[in-house]
């Protein structure tokens, strides 16, 4: 009895999980471009996308081209049959898996690279308002663009890498499994990068540009690599993101996106990699529980959309975190250097012995 | 076949117009508060939606509603800065941090619009109101409304243009707009001068949603997805300028309807990539010259467009 309901809610359960990773891989990298870096990436879903693109084209045409003697990927046919194969063949489905991350994690840090041009040269506000319409322009072209991921009816039939166990949930449990191993590795990377001696120029490019290069710090090029390495990883969460939901859709990534991430990493504090842990996990958690599919479970019918109220949960959020407490609920640390253990040993030793 | 460009012509004439009224707030409040407010989009909406709920279900005049709209935009303007901007304001937020916050006001207010929209059953809507057409020309036909928004807009230029240039309120409101501290050592209330921006820029934005209601079918998502044209009119006019703005509306009007329409049958580019000329203007303005229109001197650039020497 109670394993038939725990199996009936298992793909609630590895949604949630999958998309906590999700938003907490792309807060995480925003995390890294904006709060550490000073950067207003607020085109940021613009990356992700990237990651999503990249992982439904190669796997698509990849697999009908070599595998299936071509054929449009749009059609249906050819999805089943990309599905067919995944499931005949564990090695195809998780080698384009892995084949899709590292080619988005390539193709996100050239995007990066490029959108990196606008910002060793704009203010930030200006810079925000930029990089915005450049996500607004990849977005626009990606929605209209057939060959691009079928336009607006999506590309489907992106096969779960996981999909030849058999098990429809077990498959789901798998991939929920290595989604917050991936998420849990890139941020005990970010953790560690933001403690290095490049994460503490991040932060001196971010708080004093002139400062930080008259020190010789070259600051174009640290923040060109913020950009980069930021992008790449949000690309990761795109290429997540696709494989779970198995088709990519060009109206996940408008500009919403990018402020829902933005405000998890407002409030669980700029500048600190575990607030943003706690922030994306109160606003997914919002997401999950202001949604059509949490009423349905617990019984309650609501003849509206319910989704708007948490925009404007999401909206109150921001505003109320920027008016009573800037620095989020978790604030920003010193950097650990080897420094500040030593004097910390110290001020314990002198408390010790008084 | 031959190009016919008067079609898109007279419709960029026209959203040009809307265009011009929607970024002349923004650019106000940009300069006065230094905010790129993203919760404009919002004020547009508002204006919209309750032109339209005023003319259809209590068959208010036209004009009259327009007005109401005109002052209910520009007092949810005047509470969202009373509320959210002056406060962090006052803190001495970075134009950033204002930004941000102007994008959570905006969340706010569109989500609201949406659940009342969705509530009331007006998801779509459009102001009922019998616009017919007065005179031919070349495939298109001037409506009784386009009768009525350009002159409108005009109006409405000249009365700020005197505004600001001869009334002692317009001209503290630029030095205000030049710089904050010595407007206020030098006795300008800056605090009252700011709520009277506020409900201006509102307004108009209010009064270009009505307009635009009545032109087209509306719905919550109105206001977003105009800014991004509007920031571009604004941006294009330096975002600080009043007559750069006005040139910078008109221009992502033509640029967008005649522009897609060259696009459209001479290269087979798909209608829908409309939004992209006006985006990669900015983009390119913004890298090439930040400043836009304003400031831009003809002297120096004639002798470079006559040829080097010469």
């Amino acid at each position: 009895m109670v394993l038939d309901q725990l199996y009936a809610i298992t793909p609630l359960v590895t949604t949630l999980l999958t998309f906590y990773s999700v938003y907490l891989i792309l807060a995480l990298s925003l995390n890294l471009i904006y709060g550490y870096c000073g950067v207003p990436n607020f085109g940021h879903v613009f990356f992700q996308s990237v990651g999503a693109y990249v992982a439904g084209n190669l796997t698509a045409n990849v697999m009908n081209f070599m595998f299936l003697g071509g054929g449009n990927i749009c059609e249906i046919a050819t999805a089943e049959a990309r599905r067919n194969l995944a499931l005949a063949n564990p090695a195809i489905a998780m080698g384009f898996f892995i084949l899709s991350l590292a080619v988005g994690i390539l193709v996100g840090g050239f995007f990066g690279y490029i959108a990196s041009y606008p910002a060793l040269r704009l203010k930030e506000d200006y810079l925000a308002i930029t990089l915005i319409f450049i996500g607004e322009i990849g977005r626009i072209i990606a929605r209209n663009e057939a060959s691009i991921a079928c336009g607006l009816v999506g590309l489907t039939g992106i096969p779960n890498p996981f999909i030849w166990v058999g098990d429809p949930n077990l498959s789901l449990i798998i991939y929920t499994i290595m989604a917050v191993i991936i998420a849990a590795i890139i941020f005990v990377y970010l953790q560690r990068l933001s403690n290095s001696p490049f994460g503490r120029l991040l932060k001196s490019v971010r708080d004093d540009e002139i400062a930080a290069a008259s020190l010789g710090k070259d600051i174009a090029k640290a923040r060109g690599w913020a950009m980069i390495l930021g992008s790449s990883i949000a690309a990761v969460a795109g290429v997540l993101k696709v494989f779970y939901a198995q088709g990519v859709f060009a109206d996940d990534y408008i500009p919403l996106t990018t402020f829902v991430v933005l405000s998890m990493v407002i409030l669980g504090g700029m500048a600190n990699n575990r607030g943003v842990i706690l922030g994306a996990l109160l606003i997914t958690l919002l997401d999950f529980l202001v949604a059509p599919s949490f009423f349905r479970l617990i019984g309650v019918e609501i003849q509206f959309d319910i989704t708007y109220i948490k925009y404007i949960i999401t909206g109150i959020v921001i505003i109320t975190v920027l008016l009573f407490r800037p620095q989020g609920i978790i604030p920003e640390k010193p950097v650990e250097t080897i420094g500040l253990k030593i004097a910390r040993q110290n001020i314990k030793r002198e408390k010790n012995e008084t | 076949m031959a190009l016919d460009l008067t079609l898109p012509l007279v419709n960029s004439i026209a959203l040009g117009s809307l265009y011009t009224l929607m970024a002349l707030g923004l650019t106000l409040t940009f300069s006065v508060t230094k905010i790129p407010n993203f919760a404009h989009a919002e004020f547009i909406t508002i204006g919209g939606y309750v032109t339209a709920i005023l003319v259809n279900f209590t068959a208010l005049s036209p004009v009259i509603a327009l007005i109401i709209a005109f002052i209910s935009s520009g007092l949810v303007a005047l509470l969202s800065d009373e509320l959210v901007f002056k406060p962090l304001h006052k803190r001495g937020a970075r134009p950033l941090f204002l930004l941000v916050a102007s994008i959570g006001v905006g969340l706010v207010i569109r989500y609201i619009l949406f659940s009342f929209a969705d509530l009331t059953g007006n998801i779509t809507i459009q102001t009922n109101v019998s616009v017919y057409p007065i005179a031919r020309f070349g495939r298109a036909y001037i409506t009784n409304l386009h009768l009525i928004i350009i002159p409108a807009t005009i109006a409405i230029v000249i009365l700020l243009h005197v505004i600001f240039h001869y009334t002692l309120m317009g001209k503290a409101l630029r030095a205000l707009a030049d710089n904050e501290d010595l407007a206020r050592v030098s006795g300008i209330r800056i605090y009252k001068l700011r709520r009277v921006a506020w409900i201006l820029a509102g307004g108009l934005a209010g009064l270009a949603g009505g307009l635009w209601s009545i032109n087209l079918l509306i719905d919550p998502n109105l206001g977003w997805d105009s800014l991004l044209r509007v920031f571009a009119a604004s941006i294009l006019g330096g975002l600080t300028s009043f007559w750069g703005t006005i040139i910078g509306g008109y221009i992502i009007g033509f640029a967008e309807n005649v522009g897609i329409a060259f696009l459209n049958s001479l290269f087979g580019i798909n209608t829908a990539y409309r939004p992209l000329i006006s985006f990669s203007i900015i983009v390119i303005v913004f890298l090439l010259r930040p400043q836009g229109f304003a400031g831009l001197d003809i002297r120096a650039i004639l002798p470079k467009v006559r040829g080097r020497g010469s």
